[in-house]
């Protein structure tokens, strides 16, 4: 069993008639992975899955070796910032994080003390006292995120975390990913907004209607799509020029001129034919000031393997 | 960093503990779910009319001490056929002395009720014959109704207004008009008879076709009808005329007809500071006597096992627990907070019995609570040396099995209802189904009487519940006692009924999912 991965293996999970994720096999190592679709593509749905708030009707799950049907093991260190907006009609935003923590059997003071420095993270001690469902949907947002790192988890599973999060907040909260990353644990996160997760994850899980279109680093997944047009753009003096030459190579399969005439939007199936083509060009006496790969996100892949396959 | 060595938490809590702090938390919402605060006025209803009964006993009592008390032994010796001044005489002033008349109308000659007939002396010539109402009816509703009026001449065989011509005040529908009042019937319905709402010169008059010799008239009133006598006319005139021009009064009734019969009642209450003796006296002489105590304290104490058994174990307890214990998952399901619980490090069975502690403390002190109150209140009022007599009795122990009756109560019904907020979401459909199920259970063969809650709970009650034998049998048959169990049987049996349902539940909530509404 692996001990350091959550692992998905051919699980499927159907609400009655409706497919929630069919025949999902995944290995998540440690790290920054972001769960990538469109609404109702099945990634709240693994979530709650890899947190045991549902089951699945087929396969198994292993969170770092533990069953999600054993809450008792799992959410000592598991974390998991839902996106259910509601909390306890009691709860304040302290007494929401410090209850969970009394849970994990910390002594009151402990818990309070640990409550009070996650709410100061996520700037909710003025708001602390105050009650949940009080707050605005941002705070809300924040308090969930409070309480899922309240107790250190190996594992932090965040639903849409980021939503609703002012910049600043913004901004610390992915430091914080990123720390707890490096220290070997998992972030396991989702979001429909790509450009958000493009910047921060080591890994990505494509899915869509349930089933996963690709997973791996942004990189390799861009690279295992053969046949999907790269994008370049090129800073350039004589463009219409270079375009005559890009459109001599078998594997250029579109140009656009920018309006400008100083810049080429340039899509090509062989990145290192490319590459060559340019040294050439270049060679020959042209200027290019600049190349920059324009679909190197998740947007692009996003977009070939969901919309345009 | 906050912490120093990541994902090392506390020592994990055990079962118990974390059941405990569940139940702690659980507590706000087992009391104060706004869903539930209407279990509050079930539980406090009895208490609030005991209470009620004993501050209006406590008042009665000082006013009826208020005028002195008087010695029981002169009670006593009052009997029947006595005069009130005699009374009044030995027993002194009494506590409390009403006095109220009762009139009755009866016909001065013995005349059918709502016939009248009247004479003249010496009969006169007449073509037309009219009626006049002044007053109506005796109710003082302004509606006059004849239903029949007959002339007879001197030899008095023949009705000589039957079926003439007749005129009349307008009538109060078109079927009632003057007509009706001559065609020689009353037995044709409400609307066999002439009927006027005009309040100020209601008349009826017939044309007799020529000018003849009458000697006598005959009213047939409403009673006549089968209508209510108090509608009988009450005040009119009859006149005669021979050209329809110039009238003769011939007959004038102003009530006269009617005596009035008057009774003088007389009620004196003594109080000798237990009982109240009250004596009824018809024209000043004793016609009854009752002594009762103010407060019985068997009575009441049969009542609040009536309403122990009735009320709280059928009703208080059963619906209080369904608001309270299905509200503990399935309030948390409509809130959308459940997850909370479910991503809490803890098995769910430690879960279950957390939420179940909860409502389990809460409808303990609510429903124990409110029946204990109530029992208190009922003896409240009563006399100390009774209620201290009582309690070096069986009071104690009366109490104590009441509040481990309601406790198991809570306990059984609880967890039925904590495995229904489980398993449905519909909370109506389990509860028609298990109170259906409670009623019917004296009916049932014993070996299925020991699936009922209320089998094992009736058996606990140390009183038993009075049966009114005057409510249907249908009533008496629901109500009745199943066969009792012997109390260590009935807790034993209440607590493996409940065991079997907790363990149903266990495995409802290993299973449980989240299901708020479309997330995917």
């Amino acid at each position: 069993m692996n001990t350091r991965a959550v692992v998905f293996d051919e699980v499927s999970k159907f609400y009655g008639e409706v497919l929630g994720v069919n025949r999902v096999t995944l290995n998540i190592p440690p790290g920054i992975t972001s769960l990538v679709g469109p609404n109702g593509s099945g990634k709240t749905t693994l979530m709650n899955l890899m947190t045991g708030l549902i089951h699945p009707d087929h396969g198994s799950i292993s969170v770092r070796g533990i069953s999600p049907r054993n809450p008792e093991h799992l959410m000592r260190v598991t974390g998991y910032a839902t996106q259910y907006d509601a909390a306890p009609r009691w709860a304040t935003g302290f007494s929401f994080v410090t209850t969970s923590l009394l849970l994990h059997g910390y002594g009151r003071a402990e818990a309070e003390e640990r409550a009070w420095k996650a709410l100061e993270r996520l700037s909710l001690t003025d708001a602390a006292n105050r009650k949940v469902a009080a707050y605005s949907k941002g705070m809300r947002q924040r308090v969930r995120l409070a309480q899922a790192i309240a107790h250190d988890p190996e594992i932090l599973v965040l639903d849409e975390p980021l939503n609703g999060l002012d910049p600043l907040v913004r901004a610390r909260t992915i430091d914080l990913f990123r720390t707890w990353a490096a220290q070997g644990r998992h972030v396991i996160l989702s979001s429909h907004v790509l450009q958000e997760v493009d910047v921060i994850s080591d890994q990505v899980v494509l899915i869509a209607n349930g089933m996963i279109v690709a997973e791996g680093e942004i990189r390799n997944v861009r690279e295992e799509i053969h046949e999907h047009p790269s994008q370049f753009i090129l800073r350039c003096r004589d463009a219409s020029r270079i375009a005559a030459l890009l459109f001599n190579e078998d594997h250029i399969t579109e140009i656009r001129l920018n309006e400008d005439q100083q810049g080429l939007l340039v899509m090509t199936r062989d990145r290192e034919q490319f590459s060559r083509a340019l040294s050439r060009i270049a060679l020959g006496g042209h200027k290019i000031e600049g190349v920059i790969p324009a679909d190197e996100n998740v947007d692009a892949l996003y977009e070939y393997l969901i919309g345009g396959k | 960093m906050i912490h120093d060595s990541p994902g090392s938490g506390p020592r994990p809590p055990g079962p118990l503990k974390q059941a405990w702090t569940i139940a702690r938390i659980e507590l706000r919402r087992a009391f104060l779910s706004k869903r539930g605060f209407w279990v509050y006025g079930l539980a406090l209803l009895p208490s609030l009319i005991f209470l009620g009964h004993g501050v209006e006993v406590k008042v009665r009592r000082n006013r009826l001490s208020a005028g002195g008390l008087t010695p029981a032994a002169l009670v006593d010796r009052v009997s029947k056929g006595e005069t009130v001044e005699d009374v009044l005489e030995r027993l002194g002033r009494p506590a409390d002395d009403q006095k109220w008349e009762r009139r009755k109308r009866v016909r001065a000659d013995g005349e059918s009720a709502s016939v009248t007939s009247h004479a003249i002396e010496p009969a006169t010539e007449a073509r037309y014959v009219r009626l006049n109402i002044t007053r109506p009816v005796y109710s003082g509703e302004p509606t006059a109704r004849i239903y029949e009026f007959e002339v007879y001449g001197p030899d008095g065989t023949a009705n000589l207004a039957l079926k003439r011509p007749a005129t009349g005040s307008d009538p109060c529908t078109p079927e009632e008009g003057p007509e009706k009042a001559f065609n020689g019937s009353v037995s044709g319905g409400r609307s066999d008879k002439w009927c006027t709402h005009e309040t100020w010169n209601a008349f009826l008059q017939v044309d007799l076709g020529s000018i003849l010799r009458v000697r006598r008239f005959v009213l047939k009133h409403a009673g006549a009808g089968g209508e209510d006598e108090e509608w009988d006319t009450r005040e009119f005139n009859i006149q005669v005329s021979k050209d329809g021009k110039m009238f003769t009064t011939v007959v004038n009734v102003t009530g006269a007809r009617f005596v009035e019969e008057r009774t003088s009642y007389r009620m004196l209450v003594y109080f000798d500071g237990r009982r109240q003796a009250y004596l009824r006296f018809e024209d000043g002489r004793l016609v009854s006597k009752q002594v009762r105590p103010l407060l019985d304290f068997e009575e009441d104490r049969q009542v609040f096992a009536g309403v122990f058994q009735y009320f709280y174990l059928r009703l208080a307890i059963f619906f209080g627990c369904l608001g309270i214990f299905m509200n503990l998952f399935r309030g948390e399901m409509l809130d959308r907070t459940l997850h909370f619980w479910l991503l809490a490090p803890a098995r769910r069975e430690v879960l279950l019995a957390g939420k179940f502690g909860a409502g389990l403390i809460a409808s303990t002190a609510i429903f124990a609570g409110g029946a204990l109150l109530c029992f208190a209140v009922m003896i409240w009022p009563h006399d100390p040396a009774e209620v201290q007599a009582y309690w070096e009795g069986a009071g104690m122990t009366h109490v104590f099995w009441y509040a481990i009756a309601a406790v198991l109560g809570c306990v059984g019904y609880g967890s039925v209802f904590l495995a229904a907020g489980l398993l449905l979401r519909n909370p109506i459909i389990p509860a028609a189904l298990l109170l259906g199920w409670e009623s019917i259970n004296g009916f049932l063969p014993q070996m299925l009487q020991k699936l009922s809650v209320l089998y094992y709970l009736q058996s606990l009650c140390p009183v038993p519940a009075p049966m009114d034998k005057e409510a249907p049998p249908l009533v008496q048959l629901l109500l009745a006692p199943a066969a009792p169990a012997s109390r260590v049987g009935a807790i034993l049996g209440l607590l493996a009924v409940t065991a079997l349902v907790l363990w149903l539940s266990s495995i409802a909530v290993r299973r449980m999912q989240i299901s708020y509404g479309a997330e995917v």
